[in-house]
């Protein structure tokens, strides 16, 4: 009864079922993360504009992501949103897979407000002198921000964007709740198919705490090539 | 030198004494604590859901565990699960009986004890009839939904190869996720499809439920693995509502001709575990 069948993960249709949740979690997480990367960093240049009510609107769109569970925002974007689109549209998207769509729209919006926090705190980890300085050396503010400001504020970012990675990578386990054949799907699906619920989770444990090392590791290394430089 | 059958009898007597000893029995358990944990699903009607109006859990499985408790002379304790939930709920002991629209199936036999069958239903699918589909074949290739964890999911991909199966967390999502139009099907048992049709109100005439069953399931109460004698008293408790009459008057109040799902007559007696 206590028997951990490995065999059980190394071949079989279990085995075919757990790993194309894997990559299925790995496909959300890289889409999520290449939609979610420009949108945090617009957003964070929203909440840094000059103009209030650009800088408001900013304000507004983290606080309201933030507040709100992902689980919430799963079950709005699957059951919720895709009702309030015209009929013709409507019926192309259920046509495709809305499940894994409606997946990437959740966590994409749900990450870049985070992310939108990491950028605009790293821009303005950068003082104020050195834009100054670089301004009074003839530079542009275009020139400033691409020579100056953004190189400087880019290592600064990385640590808690790779952090913020993790978390989605987690994150989109979540995504199971809305009929998305991702990695715990299919650890559930197993675990109903034959009981051997030790097996099934062990692997979907296993492959969230190894892709999560390969992002801390990934997260270390650069920190220690590109360390932050002392102001 | 042959061991004499008498060395193996004391031995083996000893042993069975010895694990009896180790082994508490359920049974005893239950009386010592003076209630019973029933798991049920809470989401099911008729079988176990909530009333809107009293906020409390009742259904006709609900009255199953409401009369072993009262024979046991203990209090009834219902806890709700999740479908997936209930297997492992009681084999970690988290609740002492399941009485949770459980299939009997082989699979599950060396997981669960099956009291007496105590209600049987088919698996049917509901479709919108703008999809065209009249029959099982017509869904190959096509999205059903379905709930997490029951044996629906693999029993509608045993019945319609190559059908495309999303599933959910509850019924009421995948018919909700049907009603919105992002599959074709939806598939549960017959009792819950029928409930659940019925609900649609004026909007019945653009669904349909499919004649053909798509399995033949034996709904029954889940036990521990080897508590005998618990098993024993189910199912003296389950006889007795049979013989006495009481499990029909049961079917016709939560499923009879004046209940939503208006089951003409009982096609089933609770006399068998087997399956």
């Amino acid at each position: 009864m206590l028997h951990f069948d490995l065999n059980l993960l190394r071949t079989g249709q279990y085995h075919d079922l757990l790993v194309s949740g894997l990559l299925l979690s790995l496909q959300l997480a890289g889409t999520t993360l290449v939609l979610a990367l420009p949108l945090g960093a617009a957003i964070a240049l929203l909440r840094l504009s000059p103009l209030r009510l650009l800088r408001s609107l900013g304000w507004l769109y983290v606080e309201s992501i933030r507040n709100v569970p992902l689980l919430a925002h799963l079950l709005f974007w699957y059951f919720g949103a895709p009702e309030l689109l015209p009929d013709a549209l409507k019926e192309w998207l259920y046509a495709r897979n809305i499940e894994a769509i409606s997946a990437v729209v959740a966590l994409t919006l749900y990450t870049a407000a985070y992310m939108a926090e990491d950028i605009r705190s790293g821009i303005r980890a950068v003082p104020w002198v050195q834009t100054e300085a670089s301004r009074a050396l003839g530079l542009g503010f275009l020139a400033t921000m691409r020579l100056v400001v953004l190189p400087q504020a880019l290592r600064v970012t990385i640590p808690p964007l790779l952090s913020q990675t993790l978390n989605l990578w987690k994150d989109t386990s979540v995504a199971t709740v809305i009929g998305v054949a991702e990695l715990m799907y299919q650890a559930a699906k197993v675990e109903s198919a034959s009981f051997r619920s030790a097996e099934a989770f062990a692997f979907a444990t296993s492959a969230y705490l190894l892709v999560s090392l390969a992002i801390t590791g990934l997260g270390a290394w650069y920190h220690h090539r590109y360390p932050v430089r002392t102001v | 030198m042959p061991i004499r059958p008498s060395v193996v009898l004391a031995a083996t007597l000893a042993t069975s004494l010895f694990a009896h000893a180790a082994w508490a029995d359920q049974l005893d358990d239950i009386k010592k604590k003076g209630e019973i944990v029933i798991g049920v699903l809470g989401t099911d009607e008729p079988n176990s859901f909530v009333d809107p109006k009293t906020r409390e859990i009742v259904g006709y499985e609900v009255d199953i565990g409401n009369a072993i408790a009262k024979k046991l002379g203990v209090k009834p304790v219902f806890k709700q699960l999740a479908v997936a939930a209930r297997i492992p709920e009681l084999q970690q002991g988290r609740v002492d009986i399941l009485a949770a629209s459980l299939t009997h199936n082989k699979e599950r036999e060396a997981q669960v004890d099956f009291s007496l069958t105590t209600f049987v239903t088919g698996q049917k699918v509901l479709v919108k009839t703008s999809s065209g589909i009249t029959d099982l074949p017509a869904l190959g290739g096509k999205k059903v939904l379905t709930v997490k964890g029951g044996t629906q999911e693999p029993n509608i991909r045993k019945a319609v190869p190559g059908v495309d199966v999303v599933t959910f967390e509850t019924t009421q999502q995948a018919f909700l996720a049907l009603q919105q139009g992002k599959g074709v099907g939806y598939v549960n048992d017959e009792a819950s499809l029928v409930n659940d049709y019925a609900k649609l109100g004026a909007a019945k005439k653009d669904y349909a439920i499919l004649s053909q069953s798509i399995s033949v399931e034996p709904l029954a109460l889940g036990l521990k693995k080897g508590e005998k004698s618990l098993k024993t008293l189910v199912d003296g408790v389950l006889r007795d509502l049979e013989s006495s009459g009481d499990a029909n008057k049961l079917f016709v109040k939560w499923y009879g001709p004046d209940t939503k799902l208006q089951f003409d007559k009982r096609t089933f007696k609770i006399d068998s575990d087997q399956i």
